[in-house]
């Protein structure tokens, strides 16, 4: 079994030798930089250097499948006119300031928005790691989803008030990014992903009650998911458990999970409707601040509760630590008698 | 209506106004303790921040989310604008309760929860120095030397932008060993607040203000050493 293999069948639900592992969320790690030689803000914006970092994973710590489309997840925001902050070795592109906070006059989605922003290095990255890989990995496309490129353009604080304040003004900007979601994931599967992640951190039970998920984020991803040609993950960070059962009726073929939430719950939710759960070694923490021991124990306590891909929690820390990372493997591969 | 039964009852208007969010109940209220003569400190204290002390538990329940405690944070602030011009020096008395810096460090544009816990100190009567979001590091380090703050409170939303607490620490340790470092935001622990050579860590709202409280006492004692 090849690992694109893997990777798919188990997306789909059919029978596997053993559970992926890898990352379904970002992994330009300083330690990954420095083993392949290409460094941000490089890997940010170039091609080549974003595809060798790519490719870092499956290299230097076993990781199964291969992200493109970047580091951060500001992909939509940054064609849809949104500043951003600069990249660095150890820092990502973040937003820097909100295009239509005063007003949302002149809002309206780009007719050239796939010529916009990084999307032609995307392009050529795609080119690149298919040319790589072949039939041999996965390639996934990653941005946030339509809530949080929504809350970028706006402001987040103001966003969150609008839930109560003026949802209709919610509901304008949603048509919007709705639109950019789409055609973002639309434009990966043309070049050849295999699937495709929305983070949407903004939605999730840290900010958002489970209430407004359920009337206006819920929709919406549903409405979006029915419209984009291939197989969605939905990413949300935090603690997840009360919003779970939603995020599993988005039509998402797998929900992706931090440690903060329940794996346990989240799979047997999963597994009752045909969903896949990504996840759910710690970053902040363990990734990051653990020993090698600590995070091979929260990879195999992954595996046992029920995860269908082994993977970090959430966006891997900069700093965190080479030997870390590869304890994913390592658990993975003991769990399933690989090395015995 | 006898004093005190007005007094309570305005204190209940602007606490459950505060609760509920309505801005316009908090601003009738806020404006009667004025035109009745009461206690503008007594309200706010009281009234205003006795009401965001239940939304912190609201919060903490996870009966409300972030837009809830934005709209009674707006509520309150309804209230203060109008109070605050009307407490006088001698109800706040010679103990100021401390100065604090405060801010979201570079590259972390994530400032809700830093508004959030700025409001608090401000209505537990410390000296805020907002820097605001997206702060350069050692801008940290000049504003608490200007001012002379006890305390510095740092906050990261991001696994990846959490890394600046840490140098920020060494700078402001470097210059002055005797701040108080109070870290917060979503993937900030005990651990590694600890490990980052923070003093403090707030896991919410609510506590940020204890956690201050604890960290000045702590602070004059070992001045009085």
């Amino acid at each position: 079994m090849t690992k694109k293999e893997r990777v798919m069948r188990q997306l789909k639900g059919q029978e596997v030798d053993m559970t992926p592992v890898g990352c379904t969320t970002t992994y330009a790690v300083v330690a990954l930089q420095e083993a392949c030689g290409y460094f941000r803000p490089q890997a940010d914006t170039d091609p080549k250097a974003m595809f060798e970092m790519a490719m870092s994973g499956p290299k230097y710590v076993g990781w199964e499948w291969v992200k493109a489309m970047g580091w951060d997840i500001v992909p939509l925001s940054e064609a849809m006119g949104v500043e951003l902050g600069p990249p660095t070795k150890d820092s990502q592109y973040y937003v820097k300031g909100h295009p239509y906070a005063e007003s949302l006059d002149g809002l309206e989605f780009p007719v050239d928005f796939l010529s916009r922003g990084r999307f032609p290095v995307y392009k050529e990255q795609f080119r690149l790691l298919k040319e790589a890989v072949g039939e041999d990995m996965a390639v996934f496309g990653e941005s946030e989803g339509a809530f949080t490129c929504a809350a970028n353009l706006v402001g987040t604080e103001q966003f969150m008030k609008w839930v109560f304040k003026q949802p209709d003004k919610i509901q304008q900007v949603l048509a919007v990014t709705k639109e950019a979601a789409v055609a973002a994931a639309n434009f990966a599967f043309d070049q050849g992903a295999d699937y495709y992640v929305f983070a949407e951190p903004t939605s999730g039970p840290a900010l958002l009650s489970p209430r407004f998920y359920k009337s206006i984020v819920l929709p919406l991803e549903q409405e979006i998911i029915k419209r984009v040609k291939g197989p969605v993950v939905l990413h949300i960070c935090a603690n997840t458990d009360s919003i779970i059962e939603m995020m599993c009726d988005t039509g998402a073929v797998g929900i992706s999970i931090e440690e903060k939430a329940n794996m346990k719950a989240a799979a047997e939710i999963a597994n009752r409707k045909g969903v896949k759960v990504f996840g759910n070694v710690a970053t902040a923490t363990t990734l990051f601040s653990g020993t090698a021991q600590e995070v091979y124990a929260e990879s195999k306590a992954a595996l046992e509760n029920g995860t269908h891909f082994l993977c970090p929690g959430c966006g891997v820390a900069p700093p965190s630590p080479l030997e870390n990372l590869q304890q994913l493997r390592k658990a993975r591969d003991d769990f399933f008698g690989i090395n015995s | 209506m006898a004093k005190e039964e007005l007094r309570e009852e305005l204190l209940k208007e602007l606490n459950e106004g505060v609760v509920e969010f309505d801005e316009e109940r908090v601003k009738t209220a806020a404006q009667r303790v004025l035109d009745e003569g009461l206690n503008a400190y007594d309200a706010v204290m009281n009234g205003l921040a006795a009401g965001m002390e239940k939304v912190g538990e609201l919060y903490d329940q996870q009966e409300y989310f972030v837009p809830e405690l934005l709209m009674c944070a707006d509520a309150l602030y309804v209230g203060l604008d109008i109070l605050k011009p009307h407490i006088r020096p001698e109800d706040i008395g010679t103990s100021a309760r401390g100065q604090v810096v405060i801010g979201t460090v570079q590259g972390d544009v994530h400032d809700i929860g830093k508004n959030i816990i700025k409001m608090m100190f401000e209505v537990a009567g410390f000296t805020v120095h907002d820097l605001g979001r997206d702060v350069p590091l050692e801008k940290f380090v000049e504003e608490q030397l200007k001012t002379d703050s006890e305390i510095v409170a740092l906050s990261a939303m991001m696994t990846t932008t959490m890394m600046g607490m840490k140098k920020v620490i060494q700078m402001i340790k470097d210059k002055n060993p005797n701040v108080q470092i109070m870290l917060g935001g979503a993937p900030v622990t005990s651990d590694v607040a600890s490990l980052f050579g923070a003093d403090g860590y707030a896991e919410s709202a609510g506590n940020a203000v204890q956690e201050a409280v604890k960290m000045i006492g702590n602070l004059r004692k070992l001045q009085n050493q």
